[in-house]
């Protein structure tokens, strides 16, 4: 193990009954990372934490931070280690000052030193204005910044931030991320989230869990590629062409489906003005002189044409699926069940307005499936 | 140690944050002043004598008192999460438990000390009630002490086994209610067994001290409850390790 790996977890198992909450995680952290650690919910990211932070032990593998064995030297451990728990848990009839001092306190920290971190805390986290404050009189979005302060105020190399930004608005949740960043330039960072945003604006780095398990584990950019293929979204005139009649959608899909390295192709919705297509082809090559030649050769108006990789939502619903298939006890169906499936459910979402959590991500999901199922119609219709 | 230390002072402030504390001393100080004249009757009696006003105390803090402050020390905490953010902090665990023991029992002490405002003013100053007898008058308070430190540690034990307020409260209640009375319990039992009733009972333990005889036997009762307890709540606190 090089000297250089702040967070060591080797197949790390916990078993909760019979249940495998995590079944042989591992992953390693390096100094100065700051890596996102993705999952949906219940897929073992607050059980992997809080085995890092020695809240619970593993039922068998091992994990270190800094170099210390989370189950002989607990103390060291927590010690480099800054952690926000979820939902930031704080005292709350003590004041903001009173609880950093507390923390300080608990750590050992002498007033001097608390007196010079504390500046330093309340300018990264934006405590000024609420630091005479009792903590339960605050917004979810300050409970946090609490919360971040004191996972800082011992200046730990380490920080272990378990989904810093549920429950908080889109304004909050842009803040926290940018202290996050902040944080994160001279500290490793491991960042519990479900939502794909966050982690592309402040990681560089992201581990997916599934079902207790790691299923992606590496840069963005790799994690993207992962998934293999690139999409181009065309768009074609319908009503003008630049010679002879103007095209109808089944010549335009014909012609692109005949095109070279062209996987699938599919009719997405757009207004009566014009055809609109989704082609996937393999990351290798790039189609678009292809696509344009074709449009030119047949005198078609080309009203868009643009690539674009798959988005790292679309990954990470693809390494994460079999997780909700499997709740919903449809894990053996075949693919085509799966997308008729897809289309159930995002009824059940819209249906039931509390999402909580999951909100965001179930409307990306429900977005999703909305076009695939509207693509999905309007093929049928053409076939007819 | 420190840890330990700034754990109990967190604990005994917090009390005071909410109304609870103020209650809790104000309510335990005046009931136990209606039962001490009122119904007791000490003006009747005649005597300078406090050894019902330790019977009456140990009365009201066993059932009432001990398990409104014990209630909430570790179950609210594991209710809100808070525990989390506590145990994740660089310290034992044995520390925590050590650490909100002290802080409930702080609190309790402060409402002994303030009890003892009675004998003070009727036989001190400003009034002179008749000779008082000063030695049974502190063998009663060390009683009350030691009795409150065992009944604090099975109030923070039981606290430790739920996440719910409301059932450690009744669960306490029940627990200390019974070991007070066993002994009331016992007289019907036959021979051996009403024995062991008197043996274990708060209430047999405590009249010595009233009267002003400090048995170690009685003694090291309270404090064995007290550790035993304290090593059930760790044992408890450090379960969640492996549930």
């Amino acid at each position: 193990m090089s000297t250089d790996v702040m967070i060591h977890a080797s197949n790390l198992t916990k078993m909760f009954g019979s249940l495998a909450a995590l079944d042989r995680v591992s992953f390693d952290v390096h100094k100065g990372e700051v890596v996102g650690f993705l999952g949906p919910n219940g897929a073992g990211k607050s059980t992997t934490m809080r085995i890092l932070t020695c809240f619970i032990s593993p039922s068998s593998g091992t994990a270190k931070i800094h170099g210390h064995d989370v189950f002989e030297s607990p103390l060291e451990v927590r010690q480099k280690l800054g952690y926000l728990p979820q939902r930031a848990p704080l005292y709350g009839e003590m004041s903001v000052w009173e609880y950093l001092r507390f923390s300080a306190d608990m750590r050992q920290i002498d007033m001097g030193t608390f007196k010079t971190r504390l500046r330093k805390v309340v300018e990264v986290c934006g405590l000024a204005q609420v630091l005479g404050k009792d903590i339960r009189t605050l917004s979810h979005g300050y409970r946090q910044r609490v919360g971040l302060g004191q996972a800082l105020i011992h200046d730990p190399p380490i920080l272990i931030l378990d989904e810093p930004t549920s429950d908080l608005d889109p304004n909050e949740k842009a803040e926290v991320i940018n202290y996050i960043r902040e944080i994160g330039k001279e500290r490793t960072v491991l960042l519990s989230t479900h939502n794909l945003a966050e982690v592309e604006a402040a990681c560089a780095r992201a581990i997916i869990v599934s079902k207790g398990r790691v299923v992606a584990d590496g840069t963005l950019d790799d994690i993207r590629a992962k998934a293999g293929n690139v999409r181009y979204l065309v768009t074609v005139d319908e009503k003008n062409a630049m010679t002879g009649k103007a095209p109808t959608a089944t010549v335009v899909r014909d012609a692109l489906a005949g095109l070279a390295k062209v996987q699938s192709v599919s009719e997405t919705p757009s207004d009566d003005k014009a055809h609109a297509f989704e082609l996937a082809a393999d990351k290798e090559s790039d189609i678009r002189p292809e696509i344009y030649r074709l449009a030119v050769e047949k005198g078609w108006i080309l009203l868009e044409l643009r690539r674009d990789a798959k988005t790292l939502g679309d990954v990470f619903r693809d390494l994460t699926r079999g997780e909700s298939l499997h709740a919903r006890g449809l894990a053996d169906r075949d693919d085509e069940d799966e997308d008729e499936d897809e289309e159930e459910d995002d009824t059940d979402d819209e249906a039931d307005d509390d999402g909580g959590d999951d909100e965001e991500q179930d409307d990306r999901e429900s977005d999703a499936g909305d076009s695939k199922s509207k693509s999905g119609s309007s093929d049928k219709k053409k076939k007819d | 140690m420190k840890a330990t230390l700034t754990i109990a002072k967190r604990e005994f402030k917090s009390y005071f944050d909410s109304p609870l504390a103020y209650v809790v001393i104000c309510l335990g100080l005046a009931l136990l002043g209606v039962f001490f004249f009122f119904v007791h009757g000490f003006w009747q009696v005649d005597r300078a004598s406090m050894t019902m006003l330790f019977s009456y105390a140990a009365w009201g803090l066993g059932t009432l008192i001990v398990p409104v402050i014990t209630m909430r020390l570790l179950a609210d905490e594991k209710r809100t999460g808070t525990l989390e953010m506590l145990i994740t902090l660089p310290v034992k665990d044995s520390e925590v438990i050590l650490g909100k023991y002290l802080g409930a029992l702080g609190l309790v002490s402060v409402l002994l000390l303030a009890t003892a405002l009675y004998p003070i003013l009727m036989f001190k100053w400003p009034w002179h009630l008749g000779p008082l007898d000063t030695g049974p008058v502190l063998a009663g308070y060390l009683g009350l002490l030691l009795y409150s430190a065992a009944a604090v540690a099975i109030g923070l034990m039981i606290s430790s086994l739920t996440e719910s307020q409301v059932v450690a409260f009744f669960v306490t209640f029940i627990v200390l209610l019974v070991m007070h009375k066993v002994a009331d319990i016992g007289e019907f039992a036959p021979g051996r067994l009403g024995e062991i009733a008197r043996a274990v009972s708060f209430e047999a333990n405590l009249t010595n001290f009233a009267r002003g005889l400090i048995d170690t036997r009685n003694v090291i009762y309270f404090l064995s409850i007290t550790g035993l307890c304290l090593v059930m709540a760790f044992r408890s606190l450090e379960s969640r390790k492996w549930s």
